[in-house]
């Protein structure tokens, strides 16, 4: 039988290991911090009550981006999350990069927030969680090739908006 | 059989950190290929860098207190009630299931939904594994993606006019509403069927059909088009 300090201790190792990952992975789906920080939080305390029922420690990422996205596709029963204007998400960075890099992270940014999720979905399971492709497909119930495609086209479109942002020079509108 | 160029930057552009050794290969294989390498690599270092956002410094404490908390003990007596009361309604289900034929879809639907709708509405809970959904689903050779598994609060088999099919509770952002899904039922694709207060919309699906009910001042369309995408429907091997 868990005992309740080896049960608190795996879920502080859950905690640990995974919390970064699926806060970034809710601020990319939602674009909204403070929506970001409540579904981190639904989805651990929602992880602490299921707990016994993980038996396979290897599965608990895909467990806990499961719960997570259940959580968010909740929120729209429970209450309509706060309207999101993408033009003005601004993620605050204390790092130092050049002004040109700096410009062209925030055009990706603001591309990320608008791709369609069918393309977001799984270019965050990859990017942020580093999953495979037969992960994100197992994850979002769709093929492999399906994922590969959406994948491509994912990374296409932002560069097209790179592109396009870059050669108009319209960086400062969008802040 | 090597890849050719078209090949690979797809592959790369879907799968950057693919190190397989025939990717590896292509890599190296000229310097059109190495080139579209390093662009792909180097792109993949931006996007990186654009997706990494730093959590809350308070976030793993917040998150620990959470431990602190006792978990809840189950109670068996209102299981037993609902155990009770389930084997209640699964065999007045099939008196009820046994002794109808309907003449219509529309007749079905009102029926059915009279027969039991209301208390299953009532009776969803939120919680639904993906298996318990699947498990259903997959004996009707259909599958949910996430989008809609997501939302589903209740599912159990039922009756149809053609054989067996899924009475499902699934969340909307009006709130709950019912979907029959009736793998081998052809319907009038947006026809409206009104009764007792309530609605219901016939969808056609790429196989068979699902009724969508809601009270009539819930909007149902809205769940058409993630019906329509998420329910995968026709799969023999799932």
């Amino acid at each position: 039988m868990t005992t309740d300090t080896e049960r608190t201790r795996r879920f502080n190792e859950l905690a640990e290991a995974y919390s970064t990952d699926l806060y970034r992975y809710a601020m990319w789906i939602c674009g909204n911090d403070a929506l970001a920080k409540d579904l981190v939080q639904e989805t651990f305390l929602r992880a602490w009550r299921a707990l016994d029922s993980l038996k396979d420690v290897a599965a608990a990422k895909s467990w806990l981006i499961t719960i997570l996205r259940r959580e968010f596709a909740r929120t729209f029963e429970r209450k309509v999350p706060p309207f999101t204007d993408l033009e003005k998400v601004v993620i605050v960075d204390n790092d130092e990069l050049e002004p040109d890099e700096s410009t062209e992270r925030d055009l990706l940014r603001q591309g990320i927030l608008k791709l369609d999720s069918k393309y977001r979905d799984p270019l965050l399971l990859q990017a942020v969680f580093g999953h495979s492709c037969a992960e994100i497909a197992e994850q979002l119930g769709i093929t492999k090739s399906a994922v590969m495609t959406q994948l491509f086209r994912a990374r296409e479109k932002l560069k097209v908006q790179l592109q396009k942002d870059g050669v108009t020079g319209n960086v400062h509108e969008l802040f | 059989m090597s890849m050719n160029f078209s090949e690979f930057k797809k592959l790369i552009g879907a799968d950057p950190g693919n190190r397989d050794p025939e990717t590896l290969r292509a890599r190296h294989s000229s310097p059109e290929f190495e080139a579209a390498a390093v662009e792909a690599d180097v792109f993949e270092a931006k996007l990186q860098t654009a997706l990494h956002i730093q959590p809350p410094a308070d976030l793993f404490d917040q998150l620990k207190k959470i431990s602190q908390q006792p978990v809840r003990q189950r109670n068996w007596v209102p299981l037993a009630l609902a155990a009770s009361l389930l084997v209640f309604v699964s065999a007045a289900g099939l008196v009820w299931k046994q002794s109808r034929t309907w003449d219509s879809v529309e007749s079905y639907v009102a029926d059915h939904y009279s027969h039991d709708g209301s208390d299953m509405t009532a009776n969803a809970t939120d919680y639904l594994s993906d298996q318990d959904i699947s498990k259903i689903l997959a004996k009707l050779d259909a599958r949910a993606d996430q989008e809609l598994a997501g939302r589903i609060k209740l599912i159990k088999f039922c009756p149809t006019p053609d054989g067996r099919g899924a009475h499902m509770v699934v969340s909307t952002d009006q709130g709950p509403v019912t979907v029959f899904y009736m793998p081998k039922t052809q319907v009038t694709d947006g026809e409206m069927v009104e009764f007792d207060q309530m609605h219901a919309l016939l969808v056609s699906l790429e196989h068979g059909s699902a009724a969508i009910i809601g009270e009539q001042s819930q909007n149902l369309e809205n769940l058409v088009s993630t019906l329509r995408v998420s329910l995968k429907t026709g799969l023999v091997d799932v």
